[in-house]
């Protein structure tokens, strides 16, 4: 089974590269930042605030991560030497999805912790459980789509120029359908991550059939 | 035509075309067990799409490529099992030191952590580069990647080396060194088959040549049987220590094709391919001295795999 031995592969690449390090810090640190910065967020929990702020910047910053990284890789032919390897091609891609996934779900989990300590600090009581699930809820969706999209358009782009500028505006929108249904549906907070979960596999499974199919 | 069952490597009527371009035209060969094959070809000749298809990168192509009778297209798992592969430029992610490449191939190809430890320290050995081991890969020499190519590629010690030109970018010592590598190996059993433009480390450590030309394979076999084929006759060269004015017309003679001079006391004879090489010595000798010329050195010449390679493929190009 080679998923788990590349997924520690590539956390193992995110920890040398300094990856880690600039999400789980650096995102909580923007959120306040911003947080900090605008004038109109009266009134508005930071906890929500974080979550919204690490969904979307996170998320562009991950599917460009996940873009970039996967064409540089392609065009430089890092991967010939896992594929001739007993390896799944599929696990190569499961594994940097997983892996960017895992980084940026927990920067934002970390800024979600930090906006509930604040507000708490601030207000003197936590952030009520409901609004704070539901954003965790959107946070997970949307990063989801945009590591998925990521990935995708890593795997189909002609280049790192095309693949960018496709993931920026056609990855980062993508994610917000993961809002829709919450405004028009349900505002229960597990309801983000069924159009989160659906689009990611698909995509996934798009970007899987095409990897299988290119000479690499 | 279907190459010997019994062979390690087999490559059958493979055909493989990238839109109208046809890159491998109905190419046969097979190899046995612990050979060192040299391919070699032009730019262009289908070289690298025979190695991508060999290890399984390759998979939509006509006819059937077999690694000890499993077929590379419907057992690669079992084919990638027997297999070590470097490519022509082996590339890692930028963040790698070579202890984490080698961690990390060697573990998805099966090694275990004490066996690959173990591992490690012999192929950086064996290659004389123990000292980058906690280098990233990205700040060594092109020549100390190409070893590091090397080592990932015979760190699980595959039955099956496949490398795509290994040798070039690599100075004379540690070209050396690969073939060197290459013989131990050969000798322990591994079956080498590497692509060269360096047609002397070919010629050094080929047991068997293929030569490509525009997707066709026009010979497989070896150096000898490639002499034969093409009835090249041996050359006799001839230095001078004295010339009298009056040197014998070697050309007349009837078992001379012709004669390079190339300088006043510096001659190549090249003879018939049915000449008795001995013979024709013994006569060249004979006539030199009793034309008065005094002969500084005289010694049969045989073709080397670059001249026979450009009989084949340079008279042959577009």
């Amino acid at each position: 089974m080679s998923l788990p031995l590349l997924f520690e592969d590539e956390l193992r690449g995110f920890y040398r590269s300094k990856v880690m390090t600039v999400l789980w810090i650096g995102l909580p640190a923007l959120a306040g930042f911003l947080y900090y910065l605008s004038p109109d967020t009266a009134g508005i929990p930071f906890a929500a605030f974080a979550g919204l702020i690490v969904s979307s910047i996170g998320g562009v910053l991950a599917s460009v991560m996940l873009t970039t990284s996967i064409l540089n890789e392609r065009s430089r032919h890092v991967y010939d030497l896992f594929v001739v390897r007993p390896v799944r091609r599929m696990d190569i891609l499961l594994a940097k999805f997983l892996a960017v996934y895992g980084c940026v779900v927990l920067a934002g989990a970390l800024a979600l912790a930090l906006g509930i300590g604040i507000d708490y600090g601030l207000r003197g009581t936590p952030p009520a459980v409901g609004p704070t699930l539901s954003f965790l809820g959107i946070m997970l969706g949307m990063l989801a789509v945009s590591c998925s999209a990521g990935v995708l358009i890593g795997v189909a782009a002609p280049s790192v120029l095309v693949g960018v500028i496709l993931v920026v505006y056609g990855g980062n929108q993508l994610s917000a359908v993961v809002i829709l249904p919450v405004l028009t549906l349900s505002s229960e907070p597990w309801f983000p991550l069924l159009p989160g979960a659906g689009i990611s596999a698909a995509l996934l499974a798009l970007a899987v059939v095409l990897f299988d199919r290119k000479a690499l | 035509m279907p190459s010997d069952p019994d062979r390690f490597v087999r490559i059958e009527r493979v055909t493989k075309g990238y839109g109208t371009l046809r890159a491998l035209d109905d190419v046969s060969f097979s190899i046995d067990e612990g050979e060192i094959f040299g391919y070699i070809g032009p730019n262009g000749a289908g070289k690298t799409t025979t190695i991508k298809i060999l290890v399984g990168i390759l998979r939509s192509f006509e006819g059937t490529a077999l690694v000890d009778g499993h077929d590379v297209r419907r057992e690669l798992p079992a084919v990638q099992r027997l297999l070590g592969y470097l490519p022509q430029e082996a590339a890692f992610q930028e963040w790698r030191t070579v202890d984490h490449a080698l961690t990390t191939f060697g573990r998805l190809s099966g090694l275990s952590r004490a066996d690959l430890e173990r591992r490690k320290k012999e192929v950086l050995g064996l290659l004389g580069i123990p000292e980058v081991q906690h280098r990233r890969i990205v700040q060594l020499s092109g020549g100390t990647a190409q070893k590091v190519g090397m080592a990932q590629a015979i760190l699980h010690g595959p039955r099956l080396l496949v490398l795509d030109e290994p040798m070039a970018g690599l100075d004379p010592a540690s070209r050396f060194q690969f073939k060197e590598v290459f013989r131990a190996l050969a000798r322990d059993g591994t079956t080498i088959f590497f692509s060269s433009h360096i047609l002397s480390d070919v010629q050094d450590v080929a047991t068997r040549v293929g030569i490509l030309n525009r997707g066709r394979a026009v010979h497989v076999g070896t150096l000898e049987e490639l002499k034969a084929r093409l009835q090249v006759g041996r050359s006799v060269e001839i230095v001078l220590a004295h010339d009298s004015g009056r040197r014998p017309d070697f050309a007349a003679r009837a078992d001379v094709l012709g004669v390079d001079r190339f300088a006043e006391n510096h001659l190549v004879v090249r003879l018939r391919p049915d000449a008795d090489v001995d013979a024709a010595i013994d006569g060249f000798v004979r006539d030199l001295l009793a034309s008065g010329c005094r002969i500084r050195s005289i010694s049969p010449v045989s073709p080397n795999l670059e001249e026979l390679y450009v009989r084949f493929v340079a008279g042959d190009r577009p």
